[in-house]
Parts: structure tokens; C-alpha cells; sequence
């Protein structure tokens, strides 16, 4: 084999490379957009707290019982403060977390989650949410017409940062 | 226990309401679990059922103590569940009273313990039981029947996901308890996401925009003609709704146009905001029977009903597909009970028979389980005293509680 040729087979090889790099890239970018926007559903709100940047007069969070009537032993005192730290301040991850940690066999949270249906999935249209045949080559989201695909290349179409 | 009957507090405590009451009372309250915080009203925060007070409930900003359904945020619940104590409420005298407390199921160990001591050195109830709801909701369904079904299975679809649990003898069968991460929240946040594309922006609008899917949204049982009808014009576009939005001036709860007033080229003299529902008032709850239309990879209820049934031995099949229950908020969609009926007639084999009960109230139908269970005999061997809580601590709990 001549260095020539050789030289070609290298950039041939290359740019398919690239094109292929192009298009994984691509697919993570899919999925990462659908991830967020799966993630975008479990949100409580959308829009900042309105009393964010106001000064509340009872800013103080309900006190564990300090008015309680029964004399609070400093045992308890203690005990409070700890679980205010270790547990009162834990998101549900770092819970899940810890559960797995725990050895325990059996069913759990985990386990207890439907897998993926066996049915085929059903497609419909990214604009006006009809059934839809086609998919968009820039992005893979799904339309259904002609109107469809200009509303969705102008509007959402690459246009949502990751 | 001593021999006087102490009242019990039933509180069946739910991500989005805490239905809660005592089992004295024919229906619980229906209280949101949260605190909110509205635009209109710069000076205070709303607790639970304090939200009956305020006027304007656009742009609504919640604070839950749930995340996934799970407990994790104690600062909020504390605030809320002294709120439902609080005279304002329930007026609760803890010495003397027994509480009954829900809890999700696999719920963590920490999340546990902590309602353990909260209950029982914060509060110091009289004494406690710590249950899953729908084993309440599956005890009172069999005591119900003529005949004791010697199975079941609790769908339980509410605001964070969707549980569906077969019980054997009043067990509950572990191995088959299976979870949807869909449930109302998804939902409405669905709704929120598609009428903000394709009309008008309401994603701050939980509050309005959760109203319009109980109003509007139903479970299609022919879904595809449903989308071809919600496809026509004019009068033949049977699907189409138009919807009034709210103000909270002139008006101060949104409602569907009646349909004599509508007008199909969505012109209205009055000025009123209106949001137009067409496949919307169908596809959004479908997710809850594919949820991979919005690219999540799971089964939908009825595929799942079977997952979970054939989890168990299968002499018990029949039993459990002749004793469907549905409960929780999403059982209220109009359809959801005849559609799960016939998407399961469809996958369950032919020779067994498939019966699905929704009762009257899927929501408090598992409060009304509590206070029934509340009332049977046994029901002092269910809990844990406080002094058997001093006495030996988180242990007792743990033993005693089947969660
Ligand atoms: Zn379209
Ligand atoms: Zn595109």
C-alpha cells in the first residue's frame, strides 16, 4: 500500500469517525434533553418564591418544642439537635442512598419500580400533540405536518439549552 | 391500655392533602400538606387549610414536605401538622389521644424513626400505629364483603406515584408491590408544560391549572377516535372545551364555558382569558396508562396490575383479579375506573374473571379504612404505647409496625 493511499484511508476513516462522534453526541444530547424535561415534571414550581428577597418577621422555622409542657430533660435537648443535623436535613437521594447501604435483602424501593412496558410506544406530535408519523432529523422530536415542523423548527427545535 | 376508649386521631398523611380527623367523625378534613406563599400577599405564609383565607391564588408558590413522596422536608411538616393539632383545626389532646399515621411503602428507616420520636417525644401521644394506607384501605374492603375475598389488590394512585399492592389474608405480598413514578403532580405539571406551549403561559399556575384538569381532563376509553373527534371543527368537535380562567376579581374559581355559550372561533366578548382543551383533556391522564407517551419507560397501571399479581403464587391469581380496588386522587378522573376495566379484560387471561371496584370516595377512602380498623377488636395490639416507646424505644416500633 502506497503512503499515498494510506494517508487516504487515514482521513477517510477520520472523518467517518467524526460523523460518527457527531452523531453519538447527538443521541446523549436527546436523551439529556428528555431526562430534563421528565425531571421538569416532578418540579413543585416554576417560578421563584415570591418572598424570596423579603425579610419575614417570623423567619424562625418552627422550634422543636421548646414550649413544650413537659420539661425537656437535656437528653432530649441532645438528642434533637443531633437529628436536626443527621436526619431533619436529608434529601430524598441521600435517603435512598443510605437505605441501599443498609444490607437488606428482599424487595425495596428499588425492586418495587414497574419496568418498561412491552408495549410499543406510541408517537405524537411535539407541537399540537396529534398522532404523529414523522420525526425531525435535526432533533428527533416527532410532528405531524408541514405547519408542525415550521412551528417546532422555530420555536423549540435546538433551541432548548442542555 | 386501660379499659375507657381513648379518641383516635386517623391521619392519613398524603404528599399534596393530609385527610385527618378523628373516628368519631363521619369524613375526614381534607387539608393541603404545605405551606404556600402568594404573590398577592407579601406579609404571610399559608399553612395547610389557612389557604381558604387568601384571595388571590395566581401564581401560587408551594412548599411540600414530601420530595418523591417521601418525607424529607420535617421544618414544613412540623408547621403543618401543628397547625392540624392546633385548636385552629382539630384542638388535639395528646396525652389521651391515640394516633394513626400513614406512611408510603419502603418507606427509609431514618424517615421512620423520626416520625417515631416526633410522634412520641415531641407530641407525646398517648400511643401510635404507623401503617401503610392501603393496607388500611384492604382490611376494610374485605371486612365489607358478604364474603371475606381471601385476596386483593389496593391500587393507590396519588399525587407523587401510583402503588398497586396485592394482599393475601390481609398480608400484603411484598414481592408484589409494584410502583408507577407517575401520579396528579406529573400530571398537572404535564398539562401546565403543553397548554404554556402551545397557548398561554401557566407554569406558575399550579393552583388554577390543577383546578382545570379536575374540571376538564378525562380517561379516554377509545383513544384514538377520541383524537380523530378532537381533530374536527366546529360543533362536531365534541372533545373541545373551552375554559375560563380564573381572575379572582370578577372571577374567582374558573369553570368550562357552558357549551350553548360557546363560541368555536374562540372569540368572547367578556374579555375572559380562556384556555382551550381539545386532545388535552384526554392525553394528559393518559399517562398514568403509558407512561412512555412522555418518555417515561414504565407500564401503565393496568400493564402493572399484572405485573404485580403475577408476582404472587398463582392459585391466588383469581382471587386478586376479582378484587381490584382503586384509590387515591386520580381514581376521581371521570373513565379512569371503566378504562382500567377494560385495558385489564384485555391483558388478563380469558378463563379469569376481572372485577374493579372504585369506591365513593377514592380519596378518603383509606381515612375511613383507618377508622374502621380503629374500631375492630384487636385494634390495642395494633400500637405502641408511649411507655412502651420509653421503655424499649425505636425497637418496638419497628417490630410492631408492618411497614
Ligand atoms: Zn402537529
Ligand atoms: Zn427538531
Amino acid at each position: 500500500m502506497s503512503s499515498k493511499m494510506a494517508d487516504k484511508k487515514a482521513r477517510e476513516s477520520g472523518r467517518l469517525r467524526d460523523a460518527d462522534k457527531r452523531r453519538v453526541i447527538d443521541n446523549i444530547t436527546r436523551l439529556k434533553r428528555q431526562r430534563r424535561q421528565i425531571e421538569n415534571l416532578e418540579r413543585d414550581n416554576f417560578h421563584d418564591d415570591p418572598h424570596a428577597n423579603l425579610v419575614l418577621v417570623n423567619k424562625k422555622l418552627p422550634q422543636f418544642s421548646d414550649t413544650n409542657d413537659s420539661p425537656a430533660t437535656k437528653k432530649k435537648k441532645k438528642t434533637r439537635g443531633d437529628h436536626f443535623k443527621q436526619r431533619f436535613r436529608k434529601n430524598f437521594q441521600t435517603l435512598l442512598e443510605e437505605e441501599q447501604l443498609s444490607i437488606r435483602g428482599g424487595p425495596n424501593y428499588l425492586t418495587a419500580q414497574v419496568p418498561p412496558s412491552e408495549y410499543p410506544e406510541r408517537k405524537f406530535c411535539a407541537v399540537c400533540g396529534f398522532p404523529s408519523n414523522y420525526t425531525c432529523v435535526t432533533c428527533g422530536a416527532r410532528y405531524c405536518c408541514v405547519r408542525c415542523l415550521g412551528t417546532h423548527q422555530d420555536t423549540r427545535c435546538l433551541k432548548w439549552t442542555v | 391500655m386501660d379499659g375507657k376508649m381513648a379518641p383516635v386521631l386517623v391521619l392519613d398523611n398524603g404528599a399534596y392533602t393530609a385527610k385527618v380527623g378523628f373516628s368519631t367523625e363521619k369524613e375526614p378534613r381534607l387539608i393541603p400538606n404545605c405551606v404556600m406563599k402568594s404573590k398577592a400577599e407579601r406579609r404571610k405564609t399559608f399553612v395547610g387549610n389557612q389557604i381558604d383565607e387568601c384571595k388571590d391564588l395566581s401564581g401560587l408558590f408551594y412548599v411540600l414536605p414530601f420530595q418523591k413522596g417521601y418525607l424529607v422536608n420535617w421544618d414544613v411538616q412540623r408547621q403543618v401538622w401543628d397547625h392540624i393539632f392546633s385548636k385552629d383545626v382539630l384542638n388535639v389532646n395528646f396525652a389521651d389521644t391515640v394516633a394513626m399515621v400513614t406512611e408510603p411503602f419502603f418507606n427509609f428507616t431514618s424517615i421512620q424513626e423520626s416520625m417515631n420520636e416526633i410522634f412520641f417525644e415531641e407530641y407525646q401521644f398517648k400511643a401510635l400505629q404507623r401503617a401503610n394506607g392501603s393496607t388500611w384501605s384492604a382490611h376494610r374492603y374485605s371486612s365489607a364483603q358478604q364474603k371475606k375475598p381471601l385476596c386483593c389488590v389496593v391500587v393507590d394512585t396519588g399525587y407523587s406515584f401510583t402503588h398497586i399492592t396485592p394482599y393475601c389474608r390481609g398480608k400484603k405480598m411484598k414481592d408484589g408491590i409494584r410502583r408507577l413514578n407517575v401520579g396528579g403532580k406529573m400530571l398537572t405539571n404535564h398539562l401546565k408544560e403543553i397548554i404554556s406551549y402551545r397557548q398561554l403561559h401557566v407554569l406558575d399556575e399550579t393552583y388554577v391549572m390543577n383546578q382545570v384538569k379536575e374540571d376538564v381532563c378525562y380517561v379516554s376509553s377509545q383513544f384514538y377516535r377520541d383524537m380523530e373527534t378532537a381533530k374536527l371543527r366546529g360543533k362536531d368537535n365534541t372533545v373541545l372545551r373551552d375554559y375560563v380562567l380564573p381572575d379572582f376579581s370578577q372571577i374567582k374559581r374558573g369553570y368550562v364555558k357552558p357549551l350553548e355559550e360557546m363560541n368555536y372561533a374562540g372569540k368572547y366578548k367578556g374579555g375572559e382569558q380562556i384556555i382551550r382543551m381539545a386532545n388535552e383533556r384526554f392525553a394528559v391522564p393518559e399517562v398514568l396508562f403509558h407512561p412512555s407517551d412522555i418518555g417515561i419507560q414504565e407500564m401503565g397501571i393496568p400493564e402493572a396490575i399484572v405485573h404485580a399479581v403475577e408476582a404472587c403464587p398463582e392459585e391466588m391469581h383469581p382471587h386478586m383479579y376479582m378484587n381490584i380496588i382503586l384509590t387515591g386522587g386520580n381514581a376521581l378522573l371521570s373513565g379512569f375506573k371503566e378504562r382500567v376495566f377494560s385495558d385489564l379484560r384485555a391483558l388478563v387471561p380469558q378463563q379469569l374473571e376481572v372485577k374493579v371496584h372504585q369506591p365513593d370516595h377514592p380519596i378518603t377512602y383509606a381515612w375511613e379504612a383507618g377508622v374502621a380498623l380503629s374500631n375492630t377488636a384487636g385494634f390495642d395490639k395494633m400500637l405502641v404505647t408511649r411507655q412502651q416507646y420509653d421503655e424499649y424505644g425505636q425497637n418496638i416500633c419497628s417490630e410492631k409496625f408492618d411497614v
